[in-house]
């Protein structure tokens, strides 16, 4: 009963403070509520029984990224006056279709509702054991994992090409 | 799985060169490479029936090699092509080894197995596609485009995610197989099945460009430099189609019944918008960009028809315009490099003077494009229209003609200006022999594939 | 031993391939090395299947190479099928194509296009052997369109000559009138029989009604009259003497004009099954035979005469197609391309002495000068004439029997048309090789005899006219069964085949004596065609071939012209372009509706993709 209070609580929270990131006028503020955000997703992460993942989530995006992307918003000093304006009829517009895109999923899976998971629960199903095996094991996401090693590089080869002064 | 591995280290070795010197060597273990690809493509092939994945997460079946053989073939006519665009940048190394990169991830999109490996083929594949178009860094409209795509990329992702979330929920798995085997058992399907599956075809109807999920492509093409748009209209193309083809047909075409009508409307309206649109443009990159919207929604067919013979017609269709789209991209980038990148229409008049060589080959490329016997291109929309018609797509095969037929009109829109205008005050161009061999060997590969068609189509034989 | 038949066309493609892109880089040595090399290599191939098949069981062998064309419920292979016939092409094409190589290495070497010559050849052989190896109809009209085109290459080969490009665009427009006939017969075959392979084909052949076998095998012919310059498709041929004298040889005489009478005898079944159109071929044939030798009484130009000739004795193999002799046909397919081929060389080499000049009322005497040109060109007039035992004899005879056995008129006319052709040969050879020298004296005293690379082939050439007829004779009765043409000949009694070769023997002796009538105008008499101004009458109407050509102008080009000048400026204006303009305006209409979606912002565009989404969740969902 206490999960279900908490499920819902960490979900207004997250659901508020992602809007509040799209809303705040200051960039720096936008990233502090985007780092509330991360943590009521680790929350998320905990009530599901996925502690490792919910302690990496914090370190690497609430730690790490996030770090990083207040260091870049100060280096730019971006300030209010710069921000582009978006004109009243384009948020509206942005509002209604997404409004829409909402009503109608929600309408298309509201049967879902006392549906069995497909998956079987299991309170052991996020522990660190168990996500390296689904990781590492033979028939498990070993080459997805190493996939994703070759998305970083060319990401990083990538951002290393963009920031580069070019050389004549 | 060689390939993978062959492709990602020819992606570090472009990229670590550089450090010990090895520019000079980069282009020609490029080549060799990919000729190399090739070889294993050709010892791998006949290998369908056989049971194994790599990892549960691919298979390298006969519908992968083929497709494999079509992206290299054109990945080797592209680098031939590009060689000199790059060589003179400081930052050819960078640029070589994101395109390998990239040709990695078209890779993972032909032969996977799982919907992991799609997802992560379709970020390895754009995110160095995103950098590329950004490439020519001093210029505002590479720039806007390369943003642009990466924002409207970004959203087709968090869809194509969110889709799969609602997938697995539904079946509890992402192995495309065990997706198919839920259809097939489950009397009744979880509405979560069908929202999920509707959110992932608007992500791959993205990436291939198919309206109304188009709107990032001419502006993107656009934007884009030449080259990359080169590779983006033939290398990113065929293989988001082919993923598309290969997801639907692995795992959805169980309830092909709940979806054929969207796709059949996507593929008309494709069609229709992406001819109609580009018979009003007087810039040929933008004609080219409009016209590839359009050839989307001709291989959007194929999904719909969906059985043996389609995939064949899609492989045939993809490799007669990735051909096609090497030939009148090199024209258009060596064209436009002398008219300070710009690319209208006059800028092609009485080309037939000046350079007789890259006025053919146009020629033979915008034909072979609006279809026109015995080039490629006609077989290409011939199979297709043919499969749609004995399943039954009447309808849909009248619209595709009738947008052919406005495509001719665009086309022959250049080739008019190409041997009719008067060349006045424009020059002369003299092509490097590499360039003049390729524009010469793509040639012939449109007469040839047009008039062997069974080469191509007989790799898939299945 | 069949399966090497992949090769053969293979290597003069890569003759070609090698020609056309070293191009100057090869030395004009090195090229005609390779291209005459190659041509000699699949000949090689085709001697070792034709002896292989020699002790064999001669039964026919389809060598698949790859499939062709799958789609719904057509497919074609590309496979070449080797039996006897096709074996027989192969042989000819191949030997009398290597024999040209070589003679044009000599030709044609001072000209500035050698390789380019050599290369189209080479492309013009390639395309030949797919035509006869084909093992269906599509195949073979790759083939034959191949050769088209290598044809009016060649023919316009010295495009700067306005004549002569214009020469080629009158063989383009007649050939793509027969080519029509052609694809149409092969549709009309496709949809009665489902296929077009030829085993099928035939297989199925009974199952055809004979109205569209009649329809089909005539459509075919139609094909056949344009590439093999029957009347009224044959204005075509002698203007495609504009091309250099060795493709005049090779194309318009050996090889490519005969493609209709392989095409013909290769659906002997089809026809065998259509009356009708076996007489519409025979009649065809014998006409144009007749037409063609009157022409060439009056011709002076020395290829123009044999052009006549080709087109005469291409008359003669149809006429024996149509009364079912196709072997004596095919027969005769073989012996002309030694003779004609033999004489076009001779006339070539004639006119190399002469520095390019053609008119026979300018020659005369040439035997003391040019022996070995003189030796040969007498050889291959004799074979043409029939005269006994030379190969000509033995080929032509078969056919005027035949005609005889079977359909009578025609062989009666045949035999007019076989001492026409003595006649009109004779005169030529008499004026060209005989009496004094009537050129400028400028000419006299250039006048040398060809290098070897020309003579060796006109030796070669000259040996197979006196002996092929004799040596080929037994082979084509026995192992050449086409068609019906087994039950054609059984049904004659022996006793009244033996009582028609005695009446051949009186034929020939009548042809000799032509030949002594000509000897004693021209030699003896020495009676020469008058000049151009003096011509009067018959003799008039006569050298300007019956004004065909004008004609064919008033009669069909003018008309055409002014119908298509009335379409362009009246129908064009009014209708075409109003339709067009208007589908175009309304097109760009909607277009520029349209792009006005495409506004650049990025937001827009995200909005509207959010919008498809929910449309078709919503269309699949709740509909």
């Amino acid at each position: 009963m206490i999960s279900q209070y908490l499920f819902y609580f960490l979900s207004f929270v997250s659901v508020m403070s992602a809007l509040m990131v799209v809303f705040s006028k200051n960039p720096v503020y936008s990233v502090l509520f985007l780092i509330l955000t991360f943590f009521s997703i680790a929350g998320h992460y905990f009530l599901l029984n996925a502690q490792f993942l919910g302690m990496v989530h914090i370190i690497v995006y609430a730690g790490a990224i996030m770090v990083l992307f207040l260091y870049v918003i100060m280096m730019l000093n971006l300030n209010k006056e710069d921000e582009p304006g978006t004109t009243t009829m384009s948020k509206i517009a942005a509002t209604i279709s997404g409004g829409i895109l909402m009503l109608v999923l929600v309408a298309a899976t509201r049967s879902v509702h006392g549906m069995e998971s497909p998956v079987a629960d299991s309170s052991q199903i996020g522990s660190i054991e168990n996500l390296g095996k689904v990781l590492f094991a033979e028939n498990g996401f070993l080459l997805p994992f190493e996939i994703s090693s070759i998305l970083f590089l060319a990401s990083m080869v990538g951002a290393v090409f963009l920031s580069k002064k070019e050389i004549r | 799985m060689n390939e993978l591995l062959t492709l990602t280290g020819l992606g570090l070795f472009s990229m670590i060169a550089e450090i010990f010197n090895f520019r000079k060597a980069i282009f020609p273990v490029i080549v060799l490479g990919l000729l190399g690809l090739l070889g294993l493509c050709y010892m791998d092939w006949g290998s369908y029936n056989s049971t194994v994945t790599h990892f549960s997460m691919m298979k390298v079946d006969n519908f992968s090699i083929a497709f494999t053989s079509v992206l290299t073939a054109t990945a080797l006519f592209w680098f031939m092509m590009s060689r000199s665009f790059f060589e003179d940048q400081t930052s050819m190394s960078d640029h070589f080894s994101l395109v390998l990169f990239a040709l990695t991830g078209a890779f993972c999109l032909t032969s996977f197995t799982n919907i992991t490996m799609l997802f992560l083929g379709v970020e390895v594949l754009s995110l160095p596609v995103y950098v590329l178009t950004g490439s020519r860094k001093r210029d505002v409209a590479s720039n806007e485009a390369s943003f642009k795509y990466f924002l409207m990329g970004s959203f087709a992702s968090a869809v194509f995610l969110f889709g799969t979330a609602f997938i697995y929920g539904a079946t509890g798995s992402f192995n495309l197989e065990n997706i198919a085997t839920y259809l097939s058992t489950q009397p009744q399907l979880s509405p979560l099945f069908l929202v999920g599956l509707l959110l992932m075809l608007s992500a791959m109807a993205f990436k291939v460009g198919a309206a109304p999920f188009h709107f990032w492509t001419p502006d993107v093409y656009e934007g884009a430099p030449t080259i990359v748009t080169a590779f983006m209209s033939t290398i990113v193309k065929t293989a988001a189609v082919a993923a598309f083809f290969r997801l639907f047909y692995l795992s959805f075409s169980g309830i092909h019944g709940e979806y054929a009508d969207i796709i059949w409307a996507m593929a008309a309206l494709t069609m229709v918008v992406g001819n109609v649109i580009a018979a009003a443009q007087n810039n040929v990159k933008r004609i080219l960009a409009y016209s590839s919207v359009g050839h989307a929604g001709f291989m959007l067919i194929t999904i719909l028809v969906m059985n043996d013979f389609a995939a064949k017609s899609l492989l045939y269709y993809t490799a007669a315009y990735s051909a096609a789209g090497i030939a009148a991209f090199l024209v258009l980038y060596l064209v436009g490099s002398a008219n300070n990148g710009e690319t209208p229409l006059n800028a092609f008049d009485g080309l037939v003077k000046r350079n007789p060589i890259m006025a053919g080959t146009m020629t033979m490329a915008l034909l072979s494009m609006a279809g026109i016997p015995p080039l490629a291109g006609f077989f290409a929309k011939y199979f297709i229209f043919v499969s749609a018609v004995e399943n039954g797509y009447i309808g849909l095969v009248v619209i595709a003609i009738l947008s052919s037929l406005v495509g001719v009109y665009y086309y022959f829109k250049i080739i008019i200006a190409m041997f009719f205008g008067k060349p006045d005050n424009l020059p002369t161009y003299f092509l490097t022999p590499i360039h003049r061999f390729l524009l010469l060997f793509v040639a012939a590969i449109i007469v040839l594939t047009g008039l062997f068609p069974d080469f191509v189509m007989g790799l898939m034989t299945i | 031993m069949e399966q090497l038949v992949k090769f053969i066309p293979l290597f003069p493609l890569i003759g070609f391939a090698i020609i056309g892109l070293a191009n100057r880089r090869l030395s004009k040595g090195v090229t005609g090395v390779l291209a005459t090399g190659s041509v000699l290599a699949s000949f090689a191939i085709a001697v070792i299947i034709f002896m292989n098949r020699l002790g064999g069981d001669g039964q026919a062998v389809t060598v698949t190479l790859f499939d062709w064309i799958t789609a719904g419920n057509f497919s074609a292979k590309f496979s070449f099928l080797v039996d006897n016939l096709s074996t027989m092409f192969l042989l000819v094409i191949t030997g009398v194509g290597t024999l040209i190589h070589l003679y044009s290495i000599g030709y044609m070497h001072d000209d500035d296009g050698f390789r380019r010559f050599m290369s189209y050849l080479n492309l013009f052989i390639f395309f030949m052997l797919l035509l006869v190896l084909g093992d269906n109809y599509l195949v073979m009209f790759i083939g034959w369109e191949g050769v088209g085109l290598c044809s009016y290459l060649l023919i316009g080969f010295w495009f700067k000559n306005i004549d002569y490009s214009s020469a080629a665009k009158k063989a383009f427009v007649m050939n793509r009138i027969g080519d029509l006939g052609l694809l149409l017969g092969v549709l009309l075959i496709f949809t009665a029989t489902g296929s077009v392979t030829y085993d099928s084909v035939f297989a199925q052949a009974a199952n055809i009604t004979i109205p569209v076998v009649t329809t089909a095998t005539i459509l075919l012919f139609i094909g056949a009259m344009g590439k093999s310059a029957q009347i009224p498709l044959y204005t075509w041929l002698p203007d495609a003497m504009a091309g250099p004298t060795p493709v005049s040889a090779l194309i318009h005489a050996a090889t490519m004009v005969t493609a209709g009478v392989y095409m013909v005898a290769r659906s002997s079944v089809l026809y065998m099954m259509a009356p009708i159109s076996m007489d519409f071929v025979a009649w065809t044939g014998v006409i144009t035979a007749l037409f063609a030798a009157s022409i060439g009484f009056a011709q002076t130009d020395i290829k123009k005469v044999l052009a006549y000739s080709t087109v005469s004795q291409l008359g003669f193999m149809f006429a024996a197609l149509g009364v079912g002799a196709f072997t004596a046909g095919v027969f005769h397919v073989v012996t002309h391309a030694f003779f004609k081929a033999l004489l076009f060389l001779g006339a070539g080499s004639v006119i190399h002495a002469m520095h390019h000049e053609q008119d026979i009322r300018n020659m005369g005497g040439l035997a003391k000068k040019l022996p070995i040109t003189h030796a040969t060109f007498l050889l291959g007039f004799l074979a043409i004439i029939g005269f006994p035992f030379f190969s000509g004899f033995y080929s032509k005879d078969e056919i005027i029997i035949q005609a005889l056995a079977h359909k009578p008129i025609i062989g009666y006319l045949l035999i007019f048309g076989a001492l026409m052709t003595a006649f009109y040969m004779s005169r030529l050879y008499f004026l060209t090789f005989m009496g004094k020298f009537r050129g400028t004296e400028e000419q006299q005293h250039h006048l040398h005899e060809s290098p070897l690379s020309m003579t060796v082939p006109l030796m070669v050439l000259a040996v197979l006219s006196v002996a092929g007829g004799y040596l080929l004779q037994g082979y084509m009765e026995h192992n050449l069964t086409l068609g019906a043409a087994v039950t054609a000949s059984t049904e004659i009694e022996e006793h009244t085949l033996h009582g028609l070769h005695n009446v051949m023997w009186g034929v020939t002796a009548a042809a000799i004596v032509m030949a002594v009538i000509a000897y004693v105008l021209y030699v003896v008499k020495g009676q020469r065609p008058s000049s151009d101004a003096d011509m009067k009458g018959l003799e008039k109407t006569i050298y300007n071939k019956y004004y065909v050509d004008e004609l064919y102008e008033s009669l069909i080009t003018k008309p055409l012209n002014s119908i298509s000048s009335f379409l362009s400026n009246w129908i064009d204006i009014n209708v075409i372009d109003r339709l067009v303009n208007g589908t175009g305006g309304g097109i760009n209409a909607l277009s520029g509706q349209l792009r006005l979606t495409q506004s650049g912002n990025t937001g827009f565009y995200i909005v509207a993709m959010v919008l498809g989404m929910a449309l078709l969740v919503a269309i699949t969902v709740f509909m």
